[in-house]
């Protein structure tokens, strides 16, 4: 199917309409952050800046669009540059791992034999376990930082896009043009690089489509839970875990302090939101001419 | 020849069934009527697309609705007409009184019973019997379409079996409530040549034994000439040619019947070239106005790309949807084809 | 299908192994005074001097093999070192801490399971209408949901408003209740142990401490279930042999749950594996965040405070669970499915 098709698609389809709008939303914010947001610090841009230096945190008013929190840390000014780390996290992490992936998966399903099976063994011990408590471990031996926490994504990462490609190439292996290339004499290399690739890269697009949201989660997740980002630092989940203390609330209102959760929490669930229903419109398009 | 003074089976009257879909409304069937008498083989033959099995879907009423709808017609069963009764009254009906099997024998069976299972249910269904009882006319059934070890087959799963007996079973368990009408929808299509042919004497021999008609669709004129009493020629949602087997194969009175004669090798005959008909089938939803063959057809005129022509008696016995038969006779008088 | 469940048997400890080996490369990236706690069970001894003598002592910097033979042998004798998030010895921290998790778990599957699948299968028959549309986008939220801030957002609503959902376990009453004498405690699972010993009163208050984490537990992965059920069934309908079975006359109801449905369910267990995995995942934060005393709170303890022997302990634990959740997967599909029992 033609790119051009796809694409069509993807935007008439209301859902992914909806799911790319916002992701382009989040993308122009992220671009044109430094002018949205500019950065106290010039060579600290993801550092937010202090409006004081008061524990509890304070509603939106005129200086801070959308308060502040714990900390006095400007809400809006993390919400920001936030965009970016979250692209950061999404593409690096994704990036990586599903290019890590793809070649496991490849290079082990060509060739097959013992190869494969020590290739799998090792797969299935990554992916015994579980991601999170693998990422947090991980990242608490390097040390904090969303550079560790990306490596620690990128290290338990690529598994399940090793197992979805090896499976793609193994069907198509046993299709007969893989044969005729070899007939007409290709090398080993440009078969694998051409005929395979191209004919099975599209669930592997599709499942890099939904990481991009699961990344950010996790990522986020590792945040709060305090071995992430550094506290300060422009990532929507370390914003949460300052919110931790706040959720209940001031006395007689509970909700006082909605704004240090919801707004981050909301940014979170719709970034991820956006990009699975654009997988889910994606899959959906390439469907019919998946099945066999 | 058949006994045309008997009740009629089946009495479908004009039917049109419809699909409603996003691009626009195909009429994959548009007036089609024909009649199958007790005992006889009627044979459908076509081209993919014609109708022929959306014919048979709506007498079984498994149309899928939405998109699709019977918007008119009727289809009398002994009378009665189908197209009036609910889905439950239908069920009684499907697998009892009328059965179908279908194309893929490689995956029409539920791959997770047994095929014993999968031959009781419908037993069960239909008869007051207990599950010994079905399992053991599950067994004989399997006997009957001469299925080796049934006893042993009853207990298998269909991925077990090669695809000529999975269709076999799909014949036992259409039979196993003695139907009165088998439609068959191409039912050999996806076999082997050698296995087509054990398939097509095997519901032959039964057809006598149980004395059930047939409802063959195929596009094979081999295989409708090989078992039909009679054939229903279908293009493009009509019938075009209705007529005796013999009639239908010596005497064609369509253009289009002809022209399929003369697409095919013929045994006999020593023809020096295939002539496929020129042009292709009209898309379903954009048909010609007038006689929808008018595209592809050497003796089409004005008048053909203006009035649909209806089914009329050519001769007795023997009905054609065409302006022109004559101009067809002259025209095989003078190349002293039949 | 003898042959396969045999394989997969033996090939159980060397995925163990390999789980342990990974984690334990892992842990050796800290320095040799870091991981001091392991071979300690007092922890009187960590404090002042003497630490390298300690070092050298338990050859804390002895070659990769070396050390690792060391504790594999001490597991096979039952010791898994001293864990210093939980104050006790590793093997003792998960065994007290194991029913809460269990609890957690099952309560957190049941909806997932049987939730997921029906409104998967309903989903799929009423195609298109009102109700498919509503799962649906029921279901996408779900997934997209970041599991740490729904459970904050009903900490807020539901305890922080309301008052109903406390966070923890039990609240003080019970918790002194279930330390005497008279409260017998047959499986350290609250609602189980409530019930057997009659106290109802007891049973609530279990119950209340734990809807909200079940329910944030269970979201994310009720709508992964349904999301899949629902494509499968979906595609199942479609095969030639549901339309056999129409045409034979069977009920619209048994054409879908008899003949659609066991087939749909095939690749739904091929997911349940993965699924597992995260759900241990979401164990962890659930746990943290309503700081619901199991499993899941002691790794993120552990975890934190680089307390070794611990992480060491309770990845084993988690990969040993998730390979026999595996094994349990693969023998069952081949009960589901008679195309591989043969085979």
């Amino acid at each position: 199917m033609e790119w051009s098709e796809i694409l069509k698609r993807l935007i008439t389809n209301r859902l992914s309409l909806f799911g790319i709008i916002i992701v382009v939303f989040f993308a122009v914010v992220a671009i044109f952050a430094p002018w949205i947001a500019p950065p106290a610090d010039p060579d600290e841009p993801y550092e937010i800046p202090r409006s004081g230096w008061k524990v509890a945190p304070t509603p939106p008013d005129a200086e801070n669009i959308f308060g502040t929190t714990e900390g006095s840390y400007d809400i809006f000014y993390g919400m920001v540059w936030g965009s970016r780390t979250a692209f950061r996290i999404g593409f690096i992490v994704v990036g990586i791992s599903t290019l890590i992936g793809i070649a496991v998966g490849t290079i082990s399903a060509f060739y097959g034999g013992w190869f494969d099976e020590i290739m799998m063994r090792i797969t299935d011990v990554f992916m015994s376990i579980p991601f999170l408590v693998a990422a947090l471990v991980l990242t608490a031996i390097l040390g904090k930082g969303l550079d560790k926490v990306m490596i620690a994504l990128i290290v338990f990462g690529w598994m399940g896009t090793a197992r979805l490609m090896r499976s793609q190439v193994l069907e198509i292996k046993a299709e007969e043009f893989i044969d005729a290339a070899y007939a007409l004499g290709a090398g080993d290399t440009r078969i694998i690089f051409k005929h395979v690739l191209l004919n099975t890269i599209f669930p592997v697009l599709i499942q890099a489509c939904m990481r991009m949201g699961s990344m950010v989660i996790t990522a986020a997740t590792l945040s709060f839970l305090g071995v992430g980002a550094p506290p300060g630092y422009a990532d929507w989940g370390q914003m949460i875990s300052f919110a931790r203390n706040w959720i209940i609330g001031s006395q007689g209102n509970p909700l006082t302090y909605w704004y240090t959760l919801m707004i981050p929490g909301a940014a979170i669930l719709l970034f991820s939101l956006s990009w699975n229903l654009i997988g889910d419109a994606f899959r959906d398009i390439l469907d019919p001419k998946l099945q066999k | 020849m058949i006994d045309l003074s008997k009740e009629k089976l089946i009495d479908v009257n004009d039917l049109a069934t419809y699909f409603h879909t996003e691009e626009g409304t195909v009429k994959a069937v548009d007036g089609v009527s024909f009649e199958i008498y007790p005992g006889e083989t009627l044979g459908i033959v076509g081209e993919s697309g014609c109708g022929k099995s959306v014919t048979s879907l709506s007498i079984m009423r498994l149309i899928e609705s939405p998109p699709g709808k019977i918007e008119n017609g009727e289809i009398l069963f002994n009378g009665k007409d189908l197209t009036k009764l609910n889905q439950k009254q239908m069920r009684k009906i499907r697998g009892n009184d009328i059965s179908m099997i279908f194309q893929e024998p490689m995956t029409s069976l539920n791959p997770v019973y047994t095929v014993g299972d999968q031959i009781m249910e419908a037993i069960l269904i239909h008869k007051d019997v207990s599950k010994k009882e079905a399992r053991q006319e599950a067994i004989d059934m399997l006997t009957k379409v001469g299925i080796p070890l049934p006893e042993q087959r009853v207990d298998e799963y269909p991925h077990q079996l090669s695809g000529g007996m999975r269709q076999r079973v799909m014949i036992a368990m259409s039979l196993s409530c003695d139907p009165q009408l088998l439609i068959a929808d191409e039912p050999t299509t996806a076999l082997d040549v050698t296995i087509q042919a054990q398939i097509l004497e095997l519901m032959n021999s039964l057809k006598r034994q149980f004395g059930m008609a047939i409802m063959m669709i195929t596009h094979d004129l081999g295989v409708i000439a090989e078992v039909s009493d009679r054939v229903a020629v279908m293009y493009a949602g009509k019938v075009v040619e209705y007529a005796d087997v013999k009639d239908l194969y010596g005497d064609p009175k369509h253009p289009y019947t002809w022209g399929l004669m003369y697409s095919i090798p013929h045994i006999e005959k020593d023809l020096e070239r295939l002539e496929a008909i020129p042009g292709n089938v009209p898309n379903p939803l954009n048909f010609p106005e007038g006689c929808k063959f008018n595209t592809r057809c050497q003796f089409a005129t004005d008048k053909c790309r203006v009035d649909e022509p209806e089914l009329e008696e050519v001769e007795e016995g023997h009905y054609s949807a065409c302006w022109h038969v004559d101009k067809l006779e002259e025209q095989k008088a003078k190349q002293g084809r039949g | 299908m003898i042959n396969y469940i045999v394989r997969r048997l033996l090939i159980l400890p060397l995925i163990l192994f390999g789980v342990t080996l990974l984690v334990f490369g892992m842990l050796m990236m800290l320095g040799p005074y870091q991981r001091l706690a392991t071979y300690v069970q007092d922890p009187s001894q960590l404090k002042g001097g003497g630490l390298d003598k300690l070092i050298t002592k338990y050859g804390l910097d002895d070659p990769f093999y070396m050390q690792y033979g060391r504790w594999a042998k001490g597991i096979v004798q039952g010791d898994l070192g001293w864990s210093e998030a939980a104050g006790a010895p590793v093997a003792q921290a998960i065994m007290d801490r194991f029913p809460a998790t269990l609890e957690l778990a099952i309560l957190g599957v049941i909806p997932v399971i049987f939730g997921g699948i029906w409104l998967g299968v309903f989903s799929a028959v009423h195609h298109n209408d009102f109700w498919d549309h509503a799962t649906r986008v029921f279901s996408t939220v779900g997934w997209s949901f970041p599991t740490f801030v729904f459970g904050l957002i009903i900490l807020m609503i539901f305890y922080g408003v309301l008052g109903w959902t406390p966070p923890g376990r039990l609240s003080n009453w019970a918790l002194e209740l279930k330390n005497t004498e008279e409260f017998i405690r047959y499986t350290d699972m609250n609602i189980v142990d409530g019930l057997l010993n009659g106290n109802f009163a007891y049973v609530f208050d279990a119950l209340r401490h734990l809807v909200a984490p079940v329910f944030t537990l269970a979201v994310v992965w009720w709508a992964f279930i349904l999301r899949i059920t629902r494509s499968s069934m979906l595609e199942t309908l479609r095969k030639d042999y549901i339309r056999t079975a129409r045409a034979k006359g069977v009920k619209e109801n048994v054409v879908i749950n008899k003949h659609a449905r066991r087939n749909a369910l095939i690749p739904v267990v091929t997911v349940a594996g993965p699924m597992v995995l995260g759900l241990l995942g979401g164990i962890v934060t659930v746990e943290t965040v309503f700081g619901y005393r199991g499993l899941g709170l002691l790794a993120y303890q552990a975890a934190t405070r680089l307390d070794y022997a611990g992480i060491l302990g309770i990845a084993m634990y988690f990969g040993g669970i998730l390979v026999l959740i595996n094994l349990i997967v693969d023998v069952s599909y081949a009960f589901i499915d008679p195309r591989i029992r043969l085979e």
